[in-house]
């Protein structure tokens, strides 16, 4: 986070799964690429259905229609149009969108507490090209599927 | 490596695991293994042949070979261990392969494989008094 004028602004990305606006924070996204090829593990979990190859290595796939309980779910082998490469500690996540929208810097005091959504992975709300866009941190998710022991993480 | 491209999804054996591959109309043991059904796929009746591994403790395992069969090597830096975050709730699973041509497909851990009639995990901990 940055200080600008006595107060900090936040960069984000703004995407888009079908009709919802998330905006996830510019820091954490490590690569954004084209359609995803992966392969389903059902059992791991709904919001982390599979996995894919990444730079060499595997990493989990983030469904948000899942996290979000709304919208059509992931089907392997093909993603959405676009895929974000996110870094969440020492976790990478590839996270299938429909689209990808300019980067933009806000000030902290443009990002509200949320209202459309109270669960702990939305951080905030702000407003993007007239819509309301989720702020919204995936190591939260993580969390909840981090093994008790925190060693050998990918 | 023993590749089976299920159309469920492609999965691996490593060879030096597989003991033997019959046709399903000569396999005479138990109920061959829907390794991917375990996985949450939607579960196959029948296929054409068993591929028959090393499991737990030696054991013979069945799994229901649904798809082509193909054996091949692989480049080992194709072989992409999974992320911890999945690793433990899907032991079955030790990695994905890679291939050349953008495709994936699971490497079975044939020794974390449970067969179906196998006791829940602390069962034989706690035998009957009756």
């Amino acid at each position: 986070m940055a200080r600008r004028q006595n107060s900090f602004v936040r960069s984000f990305v703004p995407i888009t799964i079908e009709s919802t606006w998330i905006a996830v924070d510019m820091a954490a996204v490590r690569e954004i690429g084209g359609p995803l090829t992966w392969i389903a593990l059902p059992t791991a979990s709904a919001t982390l259905p599979g996995v894919a190859a990444w730079r060499g290595r595997a990493i989990a796939v983030a469904d948000l229609a899942a996290v979000l309980g709304s919208g059509e779910r992931l089907t392997a082998p093909t993603g959405r149009v676009r895929t974000l490469y996110l870094q969440q500690g020492a976790s990478t996540l590839a996270v299938p969108v429909d689209a990808v929208r300019e980067p933009l810097t806000v000030s902290d005091s443009d990002v509200r507490a949320p209202r459309v959504r109270t669960e702990s992975f939305c951080t905030g709300e702000l407003d993007v090209e007239g819509h309301t866009t989720l702020v919204v941190n995936l190591g939260v998710l993580l969390d909840a599927h981090r093994p008790a022991v925190a060693s050998g993480l990918h | 490596m023993v590749h089976v491209d299920d159309p469920r999804a492609r999965w691996s054996v490593s060879a030096s695991e597989v003991i033997r591959i019959v046709a399903a109309a000569d396999w005479s043991g138990g109920a061959p293994i829907d390794v991917l059904a375990a996985l949450g796929h939607a579960p196959r009746a029948r296929s054409l042949r068993v591929v028959i591994a090393r499991g737990e403790r030696g054991r013979e395992l069945p799994l229901l070979g649904v798809g082509a069969l193909a054996v091949g090597d692989v480049d080992p830096t194709s072989v992409l261990p999974l992320p911890l975050l999945l690793a433990t709730r899907t032991p079955q699973v030790s990695a994905i392969i890679a291939a050349a041509d953008g495709s994936l497909s699971l490497l079975i851990e044939p020794s974390a494989v449970l067969f179906p009639s196998d006791s829940v995990a602390g069962e034989e901990l706690c035998p009957s008094h009756s």
